[in-house]
């Protein structure tokens, strides 16, 4: 895998959330890198470098340059990334620095080619089940992606982590046995009209974990509210009564 | 329509949605997915007619996951009754969810449909939500 890319970051002194919000108002992100024998060090980034290299062609995996100001360029990888759940913004990154002769366990995209025959022509359902397979290797030999043929794929047959086209230098670590992508057949579905779905509003309750009190008890509670009750509807009638 | 088979407790208390939903605002399943924008509850009713919205739009084809559950029972007094006395009888189901939680996901289904489908089912909710797809950024 070849370097690409070069991102600037310069060394974070502010530390805490609010010194991190003022640090995402001002149009940077804080981040961290670590690994290697080396000492973490908290950084800052440009947001929109880290998305180029995401969006690069190894992705995730991609392996760049790191110029700190005032250190030694190191040579990194995204470990993690954290984005705002509602606007998908950056928050934080996390990089790890890559020694040349390091293996390194990294998590590798599978990408589908082609339609299933078991959806082309039998009218099933293609299922992606794993996304992606994680496999240890040099850092040189991190495949971008893994891409697959699925047009023989027929209703019922599956496609196994160990069908997937590895190279001899990478080593996969999830089990060879699991399923990556499978072609299935519909359920056929009762079509209740919507008015009757939601007229069934009223179901029985949920079974209660924790037995309530003995029956015996509530029994008698209640019998007592219920002779309570008839003597304030009493009450309230003959105060109606009064008022009219 | 969705509810607990087991509870510990019958009723509950109404409780506080501060927050964002940092887990749940992810595509985990599907290729595309409906996202709320806003705190609140989506009730068993509401869940249950997305659903049918969405599954008659696709007929054949796609897969649908739900990602929330009803599991918060909602109260109710009966109709000209006085204060006190005690809580209310359960009533109906909620799920309690907070802005960034994604409520449903597709797959099998072509973009333009899945937009549609979804587009749908928002519809039958009383919280503004967005269209997402999967990218490399998540």
């Amino acid at each position: 895998m070849a370097e690409l890319l070069s991102i600037e970051a310069e060394p974070r002194e502010a530390f805490g959330k609010n010194a991190s919000r003022r640090l995402r108002h001002a149009g940077r992100v804080p981040a961290v890198v670590y690994g290697d024998q080396g000492p973490s060090l908290p950084l800052t980034v440009d947001p929109k470098e880290i998305l180029r290299v995401l969006r690069s062609g190894a992705g995730q995996n991609a392996i760049f340059t790191l110029e700190i100001k005032g250190k030694a360029p190191a040579r990194v990888m995204l470990r993690d990334w954290q984005l705002d759940p509602i606007k998908g913004n950056l928050i934080h990154v996390d990089m790890v620095r890559v020694g040349r002769d390091h293996k390194l366990r990294v998590k590798v995209p599978i990408h589908i080619k082609g339609e299933a025959k078991g959806v082309k022509v039998q009218g099933g359902i293609f299922e992606f089940a794993l996304r992606e397979v994680e496999v240890e290797c040099l850092p040189d030999d991190i495949p971008e992606s893994l891409t697959v043929d699925v047009t023989e794929l027929t209703i019922g047959q599956n496609l196994r982590v160990a069908n997937l086209p590895l190279g001899p230098k990478v080593k996969v670590l999830t089990d060879p046995n699991r399923v990556v992508a499978h072609v299935v057949t519909l359920k056929a579905e009762e079509e209740k009209p919507a008015e009757e779905v939601l007229a069934e509003a009223a179901p029985a309750e949920p079974e209660l974990i924790r037995k309530p009190r003995a029956e015996e008890e509530e029994e008698g509670e209640e019998g007592q509210e219920s002779e309570a009750g008839k003597k304030e509807a009493k009450k309230e009638g003959k105060r109606e009564g009064k008022k009219e | 329509m969705l509810m607990p088979s087991k509870v510990k407790f019958r009723k509950q208390q109404r409780g506080r949605r501060r927050g964002k939903a940092w887990r749940g605002s992810d595509l985990s399943f599907g290729d595309y997915g409906l996202k709320v924008l806003e705190a609140g509850w989506i009730t068993d009713r509401q869940i249950e007619a997305s659903r049918v919205a969405i599954m008659r739009f696709v007929k054949r084809g796609g897969k649908l996951w739900i990602r929330i559950f009803p599991d918060k029972p909602v109260t109710k007094k009966p109709a000209e009754t006085r204060m006190g006395k005690g809580k209310g009888a359960p009533e109906f189901w909620v799920a309690v969810v907070k802005p960034g939680r994604i409520l449903f996901e597709m797959e099998g289904v072509t973009e333009a449909e899945a937009r549609q489908a979804m587009r749908l089912a928002s519809h039958k909710l009383a919280l503004p939500t967005v269209f997402v797809q999967r990218t490399v950024t998540g």
